[in-house]
């Protein structure tokens, strides 16, 4: 009947006088990923609680497979599978005793239960630690398990929140290799909540959110090319006398971005060249690349997603596509 | 139903796996046997013999508190059990659990059961002091024990339960519970005969439901028929309520019935708690 598997309306959540959630709209599609990017606070986890009926929403209403996450919880339940962004394993058994449990709090048929459980184990790589208690497995294997034990009663929608938050890249690699081939494999859409723009690109498409308000919504390379062409960021001896001189020869979008000045172009490689020589200010250091999410929340917002993501320097995501 | 069964098989599994708190639980009966008791005895049985009393040559306290110590056990160790609510919340495996289309009248309904279940282990357990302190159980009486330790523990489960359901921290649970266990216990009946206590003392004692609770044991574990009027009256074993002398069946009632209110509540509380 519906293809759409998620659909939100006028969805509003408040606390007290702070409104967390204020009236998002959107649908999910079968099989897509679908990605909820934005810095800490803006509202991702909140409106996930609202979808997975966790939480009451203020205002508003939304389905999962054409349930209502209010008036039908049991069968929303029942369709969904989550990933929190806190560890919610029991690490005082092992994975199998947390699975087994899994199987019985959803009504797992008995008979296929220990074949469910050896295959998901397998399929994350955790088969040979299955009696281990959890207490002594490393973040990454936590985390694996967790995304095992989501998928044991065959959910119609995944929800990933923050999926890789406080784990290494090389984890954070492996932990996706397994939700894009469950994505090919099982048709299983996906509802993903990130604050890294790297893996925000995964998505089929994105709505980038700020302050409990979605900004915009479209496929990652569509975001992209909103911005126009490519984007170059240096910085110059006196930043806001380079900007000046930009506005009035090159009329392009200038903005600053921390110590460094950031402008979209056509063909980067080739105005690069003419721009170089034609600026006056001297230049400390310039680089030109495709543009990156973080640039389409810069224009959007003015600020960026990981100046607020994280408020130290050691959990910034890596940068791809660099080139010159 | 299998919900009931998972969260009470999950607490069974921990409990039998929690080695330390396992050993621990013996700490405090023995505490109260060994010092408690022998410190007491003593003195109580030099006292009643100054007196020269001869219906008081029975009088041994050990096994007056014996039943007390079970009591207090199956007490703390149910109630105290609900901590395993909170620590799910504090730890996030809550969340698993109320996100899955389990109702949460089941999941109250098994942790109820699962705390009911590791109190009445418990205070079987408290049975391997029978040999070394010298009381004499017969099995009798320890099949008569089981069923009231069931009843006891679901009661005490439940308002574990209740208190867990509207706190969110484990210290703050703790701190709860002491508040309400042990003047619950001290004023209950298990360390000291209910006998001459002051007006308001005597008040609480007969509002203290626990006192009811430890008189059923008393009534089970001694050997109640035997013992002269007023050895009988000296170990209060004669309960009254507002003159009436409350009977073992009286008290079955009673406790069933505020078991059948806690658990009510409990559950409410637990639905309604996000």
């Amino acid at each position: 009947m519906n293809e759409n598997v998620i659909e939100v309306t006028g969805l509003k959540k408040r606390f007290g006088d702070f409104e967390a959630v204020s009236g998002v709209d959107f649908s999910v599609r079968k099989g897509e990923i679908f990605g909820f990017l934005g810095p800490n606070g803006a509202g991702k986890t909140t409106t996930i609680n609202m979808l997975c009926t966790m939480m009451k929403p203020t205002e508003g209403n939304a389905t999962i497979c054409g349930h209502d996450v209010l008036k039908e919880k049991k069968k929303v339940r029942e369709s969904i599978g989550i990933i929190f962004q806190e560890n919610t394993l029991d690490e005082k058994l092992t994975a199998t005793e947390n699975l087994m449990l899994h199987c019985r709090f959803y009504s797992v048929p008995k008979k296929e239960r220990t074949t469910r459980v050896d295959e998901v184990l397998k399929m994350v790589e955790l088969f040979e630690k299955k009696d281990d208690v959890v207490e002594n497995y490393s973040g990454g294997m936590k985390r694996r398990l967790e995304i095992a034990r989501g998928l044991l009663h065959y959910p119609n929608v995944l929800f990933l929140d923050e999926p890789t938050v406080g784990l290494d890249p090389q984890t954070r690699t492996h932990i996706w290799d397994y939700i894009l081939e469950l994505k090919n494999r099982e048709g299983i859409t996906i509802f993903l909540t990130t604050h890294y723009m790297d893996e925000a690109e995964y998505s089929d498409r994105i709505a980038i959110m700020d302050n409990g308000k979605i900004i915009a919504l479209d496929t990652p390379s569509d975001l992209k090319d909103q911005i126009g062409g490519d984007m170059i960021e240096l910085t110059t001896e006196d930043n806001s006398l380079a900007i000046e001189e930009i506005k009035s020869k090159y009329g392009n979008n200038v903005k600053t971005k921390g110590s460094a000045i950031t402008l979209s172009v056509k063909n980067g490689s080739e105005f690069i060249a003419g721009f170089i020589k034609d600026l006056s200010v001297p230049i400390k250091n310039i680089n030109l690349h495709r543009p990156t999410l973080n640039d389409v929340f810069l224009e959007l917002t003015g600020r960026e997603i990981r100046d607020e993501a994280t408020g130290n320097g050691s959990k910034k995501p890596a940068f791809g596509h660099r080139r010159f | 139903m299998e919900a009931i069964y998972a969260v009470w098989h999950r607490d069974l599994i921990k409990f039998i796996r929690d080695k330390p708190r396992l050993l621990g639980s013996f700490a405090m009966p023995i505490m109260f046997l060994v010092i408690f008791g022998s410190g007491m005895s003593g003195a109580l049985t030099s006292m009643f013999n100054t007196g020269g009393m001869q219906q008081f040559a029975d009088f041994n306290y050990v096994s007056f508190i014996f039943p007390g110590i079970i009591a207090m056990t199956v007490f703390s160790t149910s109630i105290f059990s609900a901590l395993s609510v909170v620590t799910d919340k504090e730890e996030g495996y809550m969340k698993e659990i109320l996100v899955s289309p389990v109702s949460r009248t089941n999941v109250a309904i098994g942790k109820i059961l699962g705390s009911t279940t590791v109190a009445v282990i418990q205070g079987l357990l408290m049975l391997v002091f029978v040999p070394i302190i010298g009381v004499e159980v017969t099995l009798k009486s320890i099949l008569l024990l089981i069923p009231a330790m069931v009843m006891v523990a679901f009661t005490l489960s439940s308002i574990g339960l209740l208190v867990a359901s509207t706190l969110k921290t484990s210290t703050g649970f703790q701190a709860v519970i002491q508040v309400i266990i042990f003047p619950m216990l001290f004023l209950s009946g298990a360390f000291f005969p209910l006998n001459g206590m002051p007006g308001w003392m005597n008040a609480l004692v007969k509002i203290n439901p626990m006192t009811y609770a430890v008189d059923m044991f008393k009534h089970i574990m001694l050997d109640v028929g035997s013992m002269n009027e007023i050895l009988r009256q000296a170990m209060g074993l004669n309960l009254s309520l507002m003159g009436h002398t409350v009977s073992t069946i009286e008290e079955v009632v009673f406790i069933i019935l505020l078991g059948s209110v806690f658990v009510l509540l409990a559950t409410i509380s637990f639905n309604r708690s996000e």
